[in-house]
């Protein structure tokens, strides 16, 4: 039977059982993993997952589920259980609302010029061991390097009762190189990843292809750093760490589930200054070519650029189709969920601050003294709390306008709501970084970046 | 429904075989789960999902190849069987693999790993726990404007493990969970806070003590700030223990990262590397334990592993591979995630010995310092640097709690945090990746601004 009918199957059934709108995210994806550890396979994994994820609605209260029997008889009884589980939950909801929003008939098909099933394991295994050995080769101090393969493709087919049928496709391939490198006692890691949306011929380009001398390096320059002194200092943040800054500081705050569950700190302030007039944040899932782009979200509705935050105002948030019912507000395809196994949640696609006009020189010698801090580690944050805490894998303090001595991670902590209102420096560079984003056990690829930037007078932890 | 998946997995083993695989592994899983959300202090929505999967081991000399499918259909598990063989042949071989596990005599005998009233809960049952723990939290906070967030799930399950050395195991377990999470407002103020319990057994789970709880919590969050710095105690609560202790400490003792170099305990490994205060065991076969279980992700047999007595590190945590690679004995950590991954090694019940005192005790004790309730870093694994945000905690002084923190921060090498424990308490509780009571350390930096 074709998708859209076992899709229609288990919608109709769901209606029938007594909900008022039910959603079907058929998805066929098809991954492949290879790691490698000094020159040897240590994993090579590949796996296909097919399902469908099932939702059901009626006056607030949701059922969600999902089936591998992709029958019509499995379509149906699931859809159908998921309905009276809707009906049965509904006796305890108490803010009541419909779902409603544009529908969208489309067929996305993501073309690549190489896809990866046209590309052998031996292949995708001699390219692992390349970066693998060109880590491992690059200085005598290279104790250990690891290095991760990825790719996936999924096909997903997306429908809903009122009256969405979107087919979309998306091919995300990722490489990863993580060295040790290790001097009398002194042993240091360095982590470098390089992900785009496209086919196999993204790792042929020259920064995936030359990732394991990356990361070997930055090991290796590792080993001369110092331990940060805990302090309060003036940062400028590189293009990849402020891209984790706004992505932590800002970007899960404005997730607009946190609006109806009350769980933002800038629950009060859609339309408001957040922040200086420079500032520009923004979340876009149109960028072409990048690992955080798609056309249609998990809930089949087309995606548009956010513009979180413009000229220092909160302007828009990252909403599903039901937070943009709740808050009266345009939906702007920001429903994501890891696969069919998972409900879709707000989530952030490809985040980015908008670059101002500093020449980052110029930036640096502004600073007198301070750290400029690079790269990162990892990141999380508590909108509810309005605190957030980012890791920079290194930096290196700037003294008199210059930089100096290498150091290395180094944490950040702040509040949300203080921190935007400390940057006053923006730089007109711009890169991003491939990254993935965790929240309620759920992983999506994502993007991040932006300019250098500054901010003034953060506590900086050190040992 | 067991003698079924056991025979897809037997079946599916000698199918690996006939591909060409000199060895082969198959595990499979098979799970329901029912959860209930509540948003905005009343339930939200509910799941039910039920998930049955196979991952395949194939080995052709000292080379695998892993493949998995989110079903047991046949054609599906033909296909992953085939897959898993092709990768193995494409793999570039490991000198240092031996051997899948060979075939175990008995399993140990388990006690409280499956509750048959989890198996058995409704969803108007669940529905009125999770009310019930939501309603404890509000009725604590009536003088607060207050939104709750609670999750509370129950899943059953079942996993198989056969490979071609003849194991051939299977076992049943059951787990609950329930979190609370008021955010509350006073004010201008906003904070938040939250609690649980993670158990295999449904009478275990307090709903009205963990929504009490994370009330209490919440509340002793309110009115943060920022401290002087400097170097001074530092008490972790079984949660931050959790993190730092569980994650921090028990991944720097998985032996894969020992043999590659990658761990900041290699150099240390076999001396006196922590404080004679703590004792620690890894326990696979803790009654009703939610790590328990009679055996790892591989087949093999689980048991009790001593980790550190009197500050020497005893053993690593190993899996077969690594046991083989070592040429000493598998203590049984292989885990997975479920079938979609590859055995990589954890802790089963990473359990650290009560010394005595309550919390208050312990706070009574340190005089001054800060005391960290949570925190959600871990450290730089090699280096074993930990720069960490006090993500809930609160400043000492004159032996008692004086008000929570922000903005504040905690640096330390991991080495020094183990050698600097100078106190354990008694308040033992089981936390995510840890069973443990608070942990003094003498002297950390600490950072605010």
């Amino acid at each position: 039977m074709p998708m859209e009918d076992l899709a229609q199957a288990a919608i109709e059934a769901a209606l029938d059982g007594g909900a008022t709108f039910a959603d079907v995210r058929i998805e066929n994806t098809v991954t492949a993993i290879i790691e490698m550890s000094d020159g040897v396979t240590k994993r090579s994994l590949a796996s296909r997952l097919r399902g469908a994820g099932i939702r059901a609605f009626v006056d607030g209260a949701w059922a969600f589920g999902q089936t591998t029997d992709l029958t019509p008889d499995g379509m149906r009884d699931t859809g159908a259980s998921l309905g009276r589980l809707a009906v049965a939950t509904k006796s305890r909801v108490v803010e009541r609302f419909d779902i409603d929003g544009p529908t969208f008939k489309d067929r996305v098909d993501y073309k690549v010029k190489t896809p990866f099933e046209d590309v052998s394991f031996e292949d995708k295994m001699a390219f692992t061991k390349m970066i693998d050995d060109q880590a491992k080769s690059f200085d005598t101090r290279i104790v250990n390097t690891r290095t991760i393969y990825g790719d996936l493709w999924t096909r997903m087919y997306t429908a809903n009762s009122l009256g969405t049928s979107v087919w979309s496709e998306t091919s995300l391939p990722r490489i990863i190189s993580v060295s040790y490198a290790k001097d009398g006692t002194s042993r240091q890691r360095a982590f470098r990843s390089h992900g785009a949306r496209g086919g196999y011929e993204e790792m042929e380009k020259e920064r995936p292809q030359n990732i394991g001398a990356e990361s070997a390096e930055m090991a290796v320059n590792l080993l001369s750093s110092e331990a940060a002194k805990g302090a309060t200092y003036d940062v400028v943040m590189d293009p990849v760490l402020n891209g984790v800054m706004v992505h932590e500081a800002f970007g899960h705050a404005c997730e607009a589930d946190n609006w109806p569950a009350h769980t933002t700190v800038l629950e009060g302030l859609v339309g408001k200054s957040v922040g200086p007039e420079h500032l520009n944040l923004s979340d876009d899932p149109t960028m072409p070519g990048e690992r955080g782009s798609f056309e249609y979200d998990a809930e089949g509705t087309k995606t548009r650029k956010r513009h979180l935050v413009k000229d220092g105002v909160l302007t828009d948030l990252l909403h599903t189709l039901e937070t943009s019912v709740r808050l009266d507000m345009e939906p702007n395809g920001s429903a994501r969920a890891q696969s069919f196994m998972y409900p879709p949640l707000a989530r952030m696609s490809n985040t980015i601050m908008e670059p101002g006009d500093w020449n980052v020189d110029e930036l640096i010698a502004d600073t007198k003294n301070g750290m400029l801090l690079c790269s990162f580690n990892y990141g999380y944050t508590d909108p509810s709390k309005g605190q957030f805490q980012f890791q920079a894998s290194h930096g290196y303090l700037i003294v008199k306008g210059e930089i100096g001595q290498m150091v290395r991670d180094v944490s950040l902590a702040g509040q949300i709501l203080e921190v935007l209102a400390k940057i006053d420096a923006i730089g007109k560079d711009f890169e991003m970084d491939a990254g993935t984003c965790g929240k309620s056990g759920q992983s999506v690829p994502d993007m991040s970046g932006g300019p250098h930037a500054r901010i003034r007078s953060v506590p900086v932890g050190g040992m | 429904m067991k003698r079924q998946l056991i025979d897809i997995a037997e079946k599916t083993v000698r199918k690996a075989e006939d591909f060409g695989a000199d060895q082969a592994e198959v595990y499979i899983s098979s799970s329901r789960s029912f959860s209930i959300d509540v948003e905005n202090n009343a339930v939200k929505g509910a799941s039910d999902k039920r998930d049955a999967g196979c991952g395949i081991r194939s080995v052709i000399g000292k080379s695998s190849g892993f493949a998995y499918v989110t079903t047991v259909l046949e054609a599906d598990l033909i296909e992953a069987a085939e897959k898993s063989v092709k990768l193995a042949r494409a793999s570039i071989e490991d000198p240092d693999f031996v051997s899948l596990p060979s075939a175990q005599s008995s399993y140990p005998k388990v006690k409280g790993l499956l509750d048959p009233v989890v198996q058995e809960l409704g969803s108007e049952d669940a529905a009125n726990l999770i009310v019930r723990g939501v309603d404890a939290a509000q009725d604590a906070l009536e003088n607060h404007e207050t939104a709750i967030e609670a999750k509370f799930s129950a899943s059953t399950g079942l996993t198989v493990i056969v490979n071609s050395l003849g194991i051939s195991s299977s076992a049943e377990s059951t787990s609950t969970w329930l979190y609370v999470s008021p955010t509350i407002k006073d004010g201008e103020e906003q904070t938040s806070s939250y609690e649980f319990q993670v158990s295999r057994a449904l009478k275990e789970i307090d709903p009205e003590w963990v929504g009490r709880s994370s009330a209490e919590n919440a509340l002793s969050n309110l009115g943060a700030k920022t401290v002087e710095g400097g170097d001074m105690p530092l008490i972790l609560s079984p949660l931050a223990a959790s993190a730092i202790i569980g994650g921090g400490f028990a991944g720097a003792i998985n032996a894969e990262e020992v043999q590659y170099g990658r761990s900041y305990i290699s150099d240390a490994f076999g001396e006196e590397v922590a404080s004679g205060e703590l004792y620690i065991v890894d326990d696979a076969l803790l009654p009703g334990g939610v790590g328990s279980r009679p055996f790892d992700a591989e087949g093999f047999r689980a048991q009790k592993t001593e980790i550190l007595e009197n500050g020497v590190l005893k053993s690593l945590l190993h899996n077969s591979y690594t046991a083989n690679k070592d040429g000493v004995e598998n203590t049984g950590n292989a885990s997975r995630p479920s079938y979609s991954g590859v055995p990589s090694i954890s802790t089963s019940n990473f359990v650290v010995a009560p010394g005595k005192g309550s919390l208050e005790d312990v706070i009574s004790e340190v005089g001054k310092g800060v005391l960290c309730r949570f925190t959600g870093d871990r450290p730089n694994m090699a280096t074993g640097d930990l720069s960490a945000m006090i993500m809930e905690g609160s400043y000492v002084e004159k032996g008692e709690i004086q008000h929570p923190v922000k903005n504040t921060l905690v640096g330390i090498n991991m080495r020094d945090l183990l050698r600097r424990v100078e106190m354990v308490g008694a308040d033992t509780r089981v936390a995510l990746a840890i069973i443990s009571p608070s942990i003094v350390i003498s002297s950390v930096k600490i950072t605010s601004g």
